[in-house]
């Protein structure tokens, strides 16, 4: 099965733990530590819903976007930020048009499977596959 | 055909599902919604068939030189400005960037001329990042709209709500389904 939602986090328990949770669901979750790993992640083909964190050190969630966008990778992509800051700093100025939502650390894990069910549906006119 | 009364609605970050939730929840009005999302080329018309699937008034995405109707939801292409002449037609145009973004808020709430009389202009800022959106507010409360912020704990990003509500041109602060309330209230 094709993992259609990828998580970039520097935090290896972060996201083991969200990786446990969508297999809960039985959704297939690609994850990625880093700029590099989301690239070739996109490079290799993964579209879908990128759960992108903020803060990581070298180039953090902001930065990893602007990578994205400049290489072409976003199209039929969704990118929803998750972040422990109440509110973005200044780094997100000409991103917000890539930037389809904002989850605030530690999430709903209702409120995440909602928005995940309603940006599939967006993206493909379908929700999350199981398996 | 001039002067519907218009709703213009500024929204970013969190704008797709706060859209959703926003129209799922309303009866057809007796206005023209004009919604200024942020968003790419690609994904606006994947965002127009998700409200279409939910609202009670037909959605569509603006077209150039289209006259507004009544009780028709119309969203701005992404990467073009939308500006209303004479109230209301629709002109998509590309031009730089706005407070970042293409379409911005700010240029198509500036577009806005006085209503006639016994017509309604009414001017949203719902979640977003930056500020866009705060200038155009400012504007419709000149011209005598009502304004609204949706308020902190609905919205995923307070950014843009905050920064109309900061031009002291904002005359209600509600949650999401409040917004919707007055929208009845104020137009059917």
């Amino acid at each position: 099965m094709e993992a259609k939602v990828m998580l970039v986090d520097d935090e290896e328990m972060i996201r083991e733990s969200v990786e446990l949770f969508f297999q809960s669901k039985g959704i297939k979750i690609l994850t990625a530590s880093c700029c590099d790993d989301c690239l070739d992640h996109l490079e290799t083909g993964f579209r879908g819903v990128i759960l992108m964190d903020v803060m990581m050190p070298d180039i953090n969630g902001w930065g990893t976007i602007r990578k994205i966008v400049e290489n072409d990778l976003y199209e039929g992509n969704i990118i929803v930020m998750l972040t422990a800051l109440n509110a973005p700093d200044n780094n997100m100025e000409g991103l917000q048009e890539y930037v389809s939502d904002y989850l605030t650390k530690p999430f709903n894990p209702d409120e995440l499977m909602e928005i995940l069910r309603y940006y599939f549906s967006l993206l493909n006119g379908s929700e999350p596959s199981n398996g | 055909m001039v002067n519907n009364n218009i709703v213009m609605i500024g929204v970013s970050t969190g704008g797709p599902i706060a859209l959703k939730r926003l129209f799922s929840d309303l009866p057809p009005l007796n206005a023209a919604i004009v919604i200024i999302l942020h968003i790419p080329p690609g994904m606006d018309y994947k965002i127009a068939r998700s409200l279409a699937a939910v609202a009670s008034m037909p959605v569509a995405l603006a077209e150039d030189g289209e006259y507004l109707r009544n009780g028709r939801i119309y969203l701005a292409p992404g990467g073009l400005h939308l500006r209303l002449e004479g109230n209301s037609r629709i002109i998509l145009e590309e031009g730089g960037k706005v407070n970042f973004v293409r379409p911005s808020a700010d240029v198509a709430m500036k577009s806005l001329l006085k209503p006639l009389k016994k017509r309604r202009l009414i001017g949203i800022i719902m979640t977003g990042m930056g500020k866009d959106g705060a200038d155009g507010i400012r504007h419709i409360k000149k011209i005598r709209g009502v304004t609204i912020a949706q308020d902190q704990e609905t919205s995923a990003i307070f950014g843009m709500p905050k920064a109309a509500m900061d031009t002291g041109s904002v005359d209600f602060v509600f949650p999401l389904k409040k917004i919707g309330k007055k929208l009845v209230e104020l137009l059917n």
